[in-house]
């Protein structure tokens, strides 16, 4: 056994250390990372923790960002110099990629994690107004709060802030301003234009083969004039017709 | 190849001297730095894989407490290898006391045939044989007794130099030295021991 052969066995006989090292040993010290990645908003700050993404912000001034995300989650962010699969799969869904993300909302309330969690479900293509999500969570009266809910959004892109819009259809209100919120929602194939016309018909919901929908259920807007399509004014009108709520956008909440 | 791109004492002081003047910003090199090396040491000294990554986070961990209370000078003057070694050291050796190994550790035998310090010709070896023959190795280093073993390893395995051990384990250069030695010579014949 040479020497040269014992390092030859060291090398044999290494262990790598495994991608989640470096994450376990910086959650073992509460100290979290942030990486800039490119998004539909420019380039963006994204922070994470071992347990998910915890924020998401316009890039900018990298001393600003971490004052802020110190007062906002009560925890300390350093610049990364590696990314692990949490950062990856963020960085995968903000350049338009469908891949799950783990998402930190630790530093929100409960109130404020339900509605998160409820807008996270709205797909691409699709928005749902405020109310929407109040109902579905179980607080129909809290319209305000889920406003003030949304607003709060840690996690903007990642979870869908954005397609929540205002009850008349309208985009509301956006962190990033409501012509980039409009932007956001086109991009992602939602035909505003044709859901403000169907809005100002005096249509709330859109009957297609014995289902009804919002007006912001995927296309349905494009279609209201072509046969098959029916714009209907109430749920009394839906009653009448005997439709079925559509399992995607659920409109009886609206 | 080497094992580690082995750490330049330039880029170990430049490394050092980030930490200084930002821990926070510096402390993720120090971790992609040396994880490798630490983990790998810490393995060969428990013997068991799972419970080494643990104790290894925990070196950096303690890497950080301590950097937090140094000074700023105190930082700048750190050899970084050396003392995260002996940090690894300090925690293996508790967690030896708290699970001790086997109790029929290999010592340093003044009577083990000299013959085994002469390695066979090197041939083209089949990489089953290899295999079986690095298991055999690291059944040795294993059992190597808990004075020798950290001295061997870093020489021998890691490659480190004898001053950087001697900071690590806080003893004389002669003293790890001799060490080192004597877990070379009871390796061997714990190797030569399995080929009769």
């Amino acid at each position: 056994m040479t020497e040269s052969k014992l390092r030859a066995f060291g090398l044999a006989t290494r262990r790598v250390a495994p991608d989640e090292f470096t994450a376990s040993v910086f959650a073992r010290l509460d100290l979290d990372r942030y990486i800039l990645a490119p998004s539909a908003l420019g380039d963006v700050y994204v922070a994470w923790t071992a347990s998910g993404i915890s924020a998401v912000r316009r890039a900018g001034d990298d001393a600003g960002f971490e004052d802020w995300y110190r007062e906002r989650t009560r925890r300390r962010v350093v610049p990364a110099i590696e990314e692990d699969s949490i950062a990856a799969a963020a960085r995968a869904k903000l350049a338009g990629q469908d891949v799950p993300v783990r998402i930190d909302l630790r530093a929100c309330s409960p109130f404020e994690q339900r509605v998160l969690n409820k807008a996270a479900e709205i797909r691409p293509g699709s928005a749902r107004p405020y109310g929407w999500i109040a109902r579905e969570v179980g607080a129909p009266d809290a319209t305000r709060a889920v406003g003030n809910a949304l607003a709060r959004n840690p996690v903007p892109l990642l979870i869908p802030c954005h397609r929540v819009i205002r009850t008349n259809n309208s985009v509301g209100g956006y962190a990033f301003g409501s012509e980039l919120k409009r932007a956001l929602l086109e991009g992602e194939g939602l035909d505003l234009d044709a859901v403000a016309r169907v809005t100002r018909r005096g249509f709330r919901y859109v009957a297609r083969g014995g289902w009804f929908c919002l007006p912001t259920c995927g296309d349905v807007a494009t279609h209201i004039d072509e046969p098959g399509y029916t714009g209907l004014h109430s749920l009394e009108e839906v009653h009448r017709h005997g439709l079925v709520p559509c399992k995607a956008c659920r409109p009886i909440a609206a | 190849m080497l094992a580690y791109p082995a750490t330049p004492p330039d880029r170990e002081a430049a490394l050092a001297g980030a930490l200084a003047q930002d821990l926070d910003r510096a402390f993720e090199q120090l971790v992609i730095a040396y994880r490798g090396q630490i983990l790998n040491f810490v393995a060969r000294m428990l013997h068991d894989d799972a419970r080494a990554e643990d104790v290894a986070q925990d070196v950096f961990v303690r890497a950080y407490r301590a950097l937090q209370t140094y000074s700023h000078q105190r930082r700048c003057e750190l050899r970084l290898r050396s003392w995260l070694y002996a940090i690894a050291h300090n925690l293996t050796r508790n967690a030896f006391r708290d699970a001790p190994p086997p109790s029929d550790t290999l010592d340093y035998d003044d009577a083990a045939p000299r013959a085994a310090l002469i390695d066979p010709a090197p041939g083209p070896e089949h990489a089953a044989l290899r295999a079986e023959a690095w298991a055999a190795v690291a059944q040795a280093v294993a059992r190597l007794s808990p004075a020798l073993r950290p001295a061997f390893v870093m020489r021998y395995v890691d490659d480190l130099g004898y001053d950087e051990i001697a900071l690590a384990l806080d003893q004389p250069v002669g003293t790890v030295k001799a060490s080192a030695h004597r877990g070379l010579v009871a390796v061997r014949a714990e190797l030569e021991k399995n080929d009769d």
